[in-house]
């Protein structure tokens, strides 16, 4: 079943009325080609400012009926278990209260369902494949532009799915951003610090993520989009251009995809398929995934926002009834699973605890800069990082649960902060024992007894720091860990 | 940015058949179909139908829901069409669409289940708005 526009807003206005702590509905200030209101939510738990901003975004796409109705009821799943301190169980895959916990405290959830709302209610009163918006193209008997080939990027540039004819179903529109519904999107980027984006289409099962107007490489910087020609309306220009994508942003999108395709597959065993847009599905232009990851290329002011988007349900018979299945409530269940997915791995410890820090909130540079700069150099940085982000989430649990821990933390923080500003600064013992202390402190934790042994591997490389410069303490992780090996007996 | 007025280009498509923009809703179709090389064309040429309406196909053939006209013009071309379905031009079966008061329900449903004391902890923020 599926709900119109009306009964998606009702939800978001039932949250944010009954739960105004947790959820706040905003009208975005472009309304839709008919004059209809458009709303966002954002969940956030108040603590403190500066943190870590996801967008989920459905229903660009009008007859993809499903996104918008399993984004909104995401939201009420969110809210209640957070309210209630339940997990929250999708088939074979379960998240628990402390990870719901995590999600609302540490970051600002926000959610825009249903983008294109003229277009659903034309679905559900007209044409149940129609895509695009309502927008009346002058001088033609056709109408529409396609909203996500409508942004900033390459727009314009023609391929077998963007079009500057405005009978096609993927025409590009007169101007970049000449429609309401693709500003909005723009306008939540533009206001709002926005590290994570999910745009939600069906279908076919991908998970997916830049770039989608031409293949990827990451060793020509040369090759950049800003150097491209844009509303040309012919095809990419020059022909075989490939654009240049850094190789640690392109570890991070494929680790991301690739966990988010685990999670989903945990819920019923659907195997959705990670991958760039150009290489899984076609070379397409505007679109907002590719759109929000360029934005921090195109204006080295702005921060980086990795763009994600989502293929969900698989094909079943014909494409009406894929786009719209009689019953979506198994591909609903797979779709939270992957939101939530990219959600949860939005969380950052380091950037959350950093912003909780009275003196120089937020200032997490250089902790980045380790790890895209040096740890993910090598294969053994690289094992490190892995490390950290299997303990951050539990650990921040720790933090957030305990007012004693989280001082230690801040502080703790601030020293290291200090330490990697200057390579030549040593490590004193006294460093090491807080460190040790806090580490011993958190392996206490039953929260945390999973991580015992990665807590015990971080003890073993602290106590190597004693004395030592920056330097030397840095080039210690880059060294190959030894693994125990087991002898295995009959 | 704008493009230069010149570079818009606005075809108005040739009346052969029905389409999805016609006005008569009775009579509209769209045809599922999966387009093939054929004797004169190639699939790369598909590039210069920038117009069709392309949708995933689940073996990587080119899969696209096609007006009339747009078969024809197709065939012309010299590619082959192999169709799957129809699809009338119709609003989604009312049947799949949910009813205000099956939402209202639904949301009372999920209201009752929020614990009591944390329905007060919702309210203590209610007052504080």
């Amino acid at each position: 079943m599926y709900r119109t526009v009306a009964q998606l807003d009702s939800v978001m206005e039932f949250l944010a009325a009954g739960f105004p702590q947790l959820c706040t509905r905003v009208e975005l200030p472009n309304r839709s080609i008919e004059g209809r209101r458009i709303y966002a939510l954002r969940i956030a738990a108040d603590r403190g400012s500066n943190r870590r901003g996801v967008l989920v975004v459905g229903g660009m796409h009008a007859r993809e009926l499903m996104n918008p109705d399993a984004i909104v009821e995401l939201q009420l799943d969110l809210v209640l278990r957070y309210l209630n301190g339940t997990g929250l169980v999708l088939g074979g895959r379960a998240w628990s209260a402390l990870d719901i916990k995590l999600m609302i405290e540490t970051l600002d959830i926000w959610m825009l369902p249903c983008a294109n709302p003229d277009g659903r209610e034309y679905v559900l009163n007209s044409d149940d494949l129609w895509r695009k918006n309502r927008r009346d193209n002058p001088g033609t008997p056709c109408d529409g532009v396609d909203v996500n080939r409508n942004l900033d990027i390459v727009w314009g540039v023609t391929t077998s799915s963007a079009s500057c004819n405005p009978c096609a179903e993927t025409f590009v529109g007169p101007a970049a951003f000449s429609e309401p519904e693709s500003k909005n999107v723009k306008y939540l980027c533009d206001t709002n610090q926005i590290d994570v984006f999910l745009d939600v289409h069906s279908y076919s099962e991908f998970v997916l993520y830049p770039w989608g107007h031409s293949p990827t490489q990451t060793t020509d910087p040369s090759q950049r989009f800003t150097n491209l020609a844009t509303g040309t309306c012919l095809p990419l220009n020059p022909a075989g251009h490939q654009e240049y994508m850094p190789q640690r942003d392109q570890l991070r999108f494929q680790t991301v995809a690739r966990r988010i395709v685990d999670d989903i597959r945990a819920v019923r065993g659907r195997n959705y398929k990670p991958g760039t847009v150009f290489d899984t599905v076609y070379a397409t232009t505007g679109t907002s995934s590719d759109y929000v990851y360029s934005r921090h290329i195109s204006n080295p002011a702005l921060g980086k926002t990795y763009g994600f988007a989502f293929e969900t349900g698989p094909f079943d018979q014909n494409t009406a009834n894929s786009f719209h299945p009689t019953d979506p409530t198994a591909i609903k269940r797979d779709t939270k699973a992957g939101i939530l997915s990219l959600i949860q791995q939005s969380i950052c410890a380091i950037e959350f605890i950093g912003a909780m820090s009275v003196s120089r909130s937020a200032d997490v540079q250089v902790f980045r800069d380790v790890r895209d700069e040096f740890l993910a150099t090598t294969q053994a940085g690289r094992g490190w990082i892995s490390l950290f982000e299997r303990i951050q989430r539990p650990v921040l649990g720790a933090v957030l649960a305990d007012e004693s821990l989280s001082r230690d933390a801040i502080s703790l923080l601030e020293r290291a902060r200090e330490l990697l500003e200057n390579e030549e600064a040593i490590a004193s013992t006294r460093d090491v024992e807080r460190g040790l202390a806090f580490l011993d402190s958190l392996a206490e934790r039953e929260t945390l007894a999973g991580q015992r042994r990665d807590l015990a591997t971080v003890r073993k490389q602290l106590k190597k720091a004693d004395g030592k410069s920056v330097r030397a303490i840095l080039k210690d992780f880059l060294r190959p860990r030894r693994r125990r090996v087991r002898k295995r007996t009959r | 940015m704008k493009l230069p007025k010149k570079q818009i280009k606005i075809e108005r498509p040739k009346k052969r058949g029905p389409g999805p923009n016609d006005p008569e809703p009775g009579r509209k179709v769209r045809f599922e179909a999966t387009i093939h090389a054929g004797r004169k064309a190639r699939i790369a040429d598909l590039m210069n139908h920038l117009g069709i309406d392309r949708v995933p196909d689940p073996k990587g053939r080119v899969r696209a829901l096609l007006t009339a006209d747009e078969c024809v013009g197709l065939l012309d071309q010299g590619f082959e069409i192999r169709l799957y379905h129809a699809h009338a031009v119709r609003p989604l079966d009312p049947s799949l669409i949910e009813t205000d008061e099956s939402v209202r329900l639904w949301l009372d449903e999920e209201r009752r289940g929020i614990d009591r004391s944390t329905e007060s902890k919702g309210s203590t923020g209610r007052e504080g708005n």
